[in-house]
Formats: structure tokens, C-alpha cells, sequence
């Protein structure tokens, strides 16, 4: 039985049995190339759930959303599923409230091409699942050479305030972003307000900057972010760099393990401090 | 004291009111010399400092920030500083990668009793960024 016939008939017991009250998946949507999210309720509705790699929403983001209906069974993938320890770690859910259709993940193709974030994914596959649908994935994650690390300081400063002069800041990036979920966000916050509304190049950068701070150590490098971008920032440019400074700083990687705290929470005494004077 | 085209860096300097603020202090009762180029605010923590604050500054028109809190170990609150020290890390390390010129932000620990200290590293950032020149990247026109 494939992944899907199998997710089908697992969703179909879990609601007969009345052990989850819906189900969080994906269904096809009318544009080609696009699934939909899915929230199903209905055992007649179940055949209307699919996975495939047109599945690119990170399903954690709308487990906020369902988790006060009562206990949810979700499909989670790699990244999914860290997010989903990550909201867990930060007591957004309890662990009784989901219950996880863990599936392996071959990446996420978005107009022909292999998400960006998908390609050097080292995380395949749930770290955490009640049952796990088909059997795990495997593959070579691709190397992301990063040149940008050898320029200088100004050379830097030049592609990326470029970069984020596009921002029209219509903030996509936080809505779809699982572990964005302050009932007040930064951006929104007016007293005092912290920053600036306008998107002219300071306060675009200050926003892509505290953004990417409020990811450090919880950014599980899905690529919600970059894939809402309607203007095509490389908004991982940012996440891959936090996630990097916090692995090899800390040797933490966001929710990869359930039982470690996110890096920003916690310290140690003897953490590096060569960059205090 | 300036330099030939007559730029003062002005530089905005956080300090923690247990040890950093009170060591700035005994640096003046002691009536050490140091450059009038720091505009102090006083912070109960380093753990206090927002990364806001720092990004508000230099938006603000600061060429430099400094940072000052209690030596690891020392924090009144026992913790502040050792929670700080990581978050400022990921700061720095994401200021520099941005291409923000190494030196403009500045992260010390001076204790009560190290007035001499607070006044050779006022003496040192303000030195560092008046070779910098003005902060012209973040500043908001």
C-alpha cells in the first residue's frame, strides 16, 4: 500500500475510532503544481488527502490554528515534525494534543525546480511520530557553497541591502512561519514601536535582522519563508546563517532533538566569548 | 582630538547598573581622562539590552555602540549576562555577515572596580571608529 492509501485509511480510523477530531493534511487544489491545506473532519472526506511534492506548507503553522478544536492528527515530514518539537519545547502544544502521521520527504518542487531549503535538507524525515506512513527516505543532501562568507564587509552589505530594498514588507514570511506565533509581533508593536514601518533600506534590513535573531535556534530551515515571498527575497540567506552560528557556536541544531532546549533559552558557563573585549 | 576632515564618532553605550555603569563611575570620581564621546544609559542588566536597542541606535545616527555588562559569574540577577552573552554572539556574528564593519558594535565586561579599564576602552572604540568614519550603512537618511 502506498503513502497515500495508507494515509487515507489511517485518517478514516483515527476519526471512526473518534481518537482525533480531524485531520491536518494536504488536498489538491485547482491551480496545477499546488496542494492546499486540508483540515478533514469527515470520514467521507478523507479520500480528498494527498502527499505528494507539490505539499509545500509547513503543517505546524496550522497546527496553532486547530489545536483548541481538540486532539489533531497531523502529517508531518522532516521539517514539519521539528517545527512541531520546537512548538512543543516552547509549551505552544502539548504532546497528548497531536498525534503525528510522520512521512518521509523527497523535497518540495515548486514551479519544476527542488525547493531551495529542500535541497541540502538533512532532515528527511520525522524526528518524532506516533506511526510513521511508508517507509523513511534517504538521500545525499546536496553541499550549498557559500561564497558570500569570502566577501568583504561592504561587497556584503551591497547584495544583501539590494536584496531587502525589494522587501515591501507585507510580511508573508511571519504569517506562514510555524514558530512565529507572539500574539504581538515586533513589527506590529507600537508602544514603544520597535520598528519602523516604512520599507526604506534601514528599516527593511533592521527587519530581516531581528527576524532571523527571533529564529535563532528555532528556524528549522523549512523554507515556508522564502516560498511566500512574493518578491523573491532569499530569505534563507539569513536562516541558513543563524542556523550555522547557532550549530557551530552551541552544537545545537533547532528542533532536532526533542529533549534539548532551543540554544537562545538555555547557556552554558564556558560558552565562547571571543568576541567580548 | 578629531581628525583632519573633523569627524566625532558619537557612541552610544549601554551599561549595566551593577558593575559596568559603577566602574564608569569610579572612572570619573577618579577623574580619569577618557574621550567625552559616549552617551551613557544606564541598563539594570546586560540581559536587559534588547538587540533592538542597539539596531535603534545605529538607525538613529550612533557610528558606535558599546555594550558593557558584569564579568561572566558576577551578574547581580546570577544569570543575566551568561543569557546576554549568547544572544549578543548570534548578534554579532549576524551584524558581521550583514557587512557591518567589524568595531561598530563593541561587547565588554568591566566590573565596579575596573574605572581605568572603562576609560582605556572608551579610549580604544572611540579610536576605532573614528577610523571607521560615520556610520553611513544602517543609519536611517
Amino acid at each position: 500500500m502506498d503513502k497515500v492509501a495508507r494515509l487515507r485509511q489511517r485518517a478514516k480510523e483515527l476519526l471512526e475510532k473518534q481518537e482525533v477530531v480531524g485531520v491536518l493534511g494536504y488536498r489538491a487544489s485547482s491551480r496545477p503544481g499546488i496542494s492546499q491545506v486540508a483540515f478533514i473532519t469527515k470520514t467521507e472526506e478523507v479520500d480528498r488527502l494527498i502527499f505528494d511534492a507539490t505539499c509545500s506548507q509547513n503543517l505546524a503553522n496550522y497546527l496553532l490554528k486547530v489545536k483548541d478544536k481538540g486532539k489533531v492528527a497531523v502529517v508531518a515530514r522532516g521539517c514539519d515534525s521539528r517545527s512541531i518539537v520546537v512548538l512543543l519545547q516552547e509549551k505552544q502544544i502539548e504532546r497528548g494534543q497531536v498525534y503525528i502521521l510522520g512521512v518521509g520527504c523527497e523535497g518540495v518542487i515548486v514551479q519544476g525546480e527542488k525547493s531551495v531549503s529542500c535541497r541540502s535538507c538533512q532532515y528527511p524525515n520525522p524526528v518524532i511520530y506516533d506511526e510513521m506512513l511508508g517507509e523513511e527516505v534517504h538521500f545525499e543532501p546536496e553541499k550549498v557553497e557559500d561564497e558570500f562568507d569570502r566577501l568583504t564587509p561592504d561587497e556584503r552589505w551591497q547584495i544583501l541591502s539590494a536584496e531587502v530594498a525589494r522587501c515591501i514588507r507585507c510580511y508573508a514570511c511571519r504569517q506562514v512561519c510555524p514558530n512565529c506565533y507572539c500574539p504581538v509581533c515586533f513589527v506590529d508593536a507600537s508602544m514603544p514601536a520597535l520598528v519602523g514601518k516604512t520599507h526604506n533600506v534601514s528599516d527593511n534590513m533592521v527587519f530581516h535582522i531581528m527576524r532571523a535573531l527571533h529564529m535563532a535556534g528555532r528556524c528549522v530551515e523549512c523554507g515556508a519563508c522564502h516560498r511566500a515571498c512574493p518578491m523573491g527575497i532569499d530569505l534563507m540567506r539569513f536562516n541558513r546563517q543563524v542556523a550555522k552560528i547557532v550549530r557551530e557556536r552551541f552544537g545545537l541544531v533547532a528542533g532536532a532533538k526533542p529533549d534539548e532546549m532551543p540554544a537562545l533559552t538555555v547557556f552554558k558557563p564556558e560558552d565562547p566569548q571571543e568576541f567580548i573585549r | 582630538m578629531a581628525d583632519s576632515s573633523g569627524f566625532e564618532p558619537k557612541i552610544v553605550a549601554f551599561l549595566c547598573n551593577w558593575c559596568s555603569y559603577a566602574g564608569a563611575d569610579l572612572a570619573g570620581i577618579s577623574r580619569m581622562q577618557y574621550p567625552p564621546n559616549v552617551r551613557v544609559l544606564r541598563v539594570p542588566c546586560s540581559g536587559r539590552v534588547d538587540p533592538f536597542f542597539i539596531l535603534q541606535a545605529l538607525q538613529q545616527g550612533a557610528d558606535g555602540v558599546l555594550i558593557s555588562g558584569c564579568h561572566p559569574g558576577d551578574c547581580h540577577y546570577l544569570t543575566g549576562n551568561y543569557v546576554a552573552r549568547r544572544r549578543f554572539a548570534v548578534l554579532n556574528d549576524l551584524l558581521q555577515f550583514c557587512g557591518l564593519e567589524p568595531g561598530r558594535v563593541t561587547f565588554t565586561w568591566v566590573s565596579a572596580s575596573e574605572g581605568e579599564r572603562f576609560a582605556q576602552l572608551v579610549r580604544e572604540v572611540t579610536d576605532r571608529v573614528r577610523k571607521l568614519g560615520p556610520n553611513r550603512k544602517l543609519k536611517k537618511e
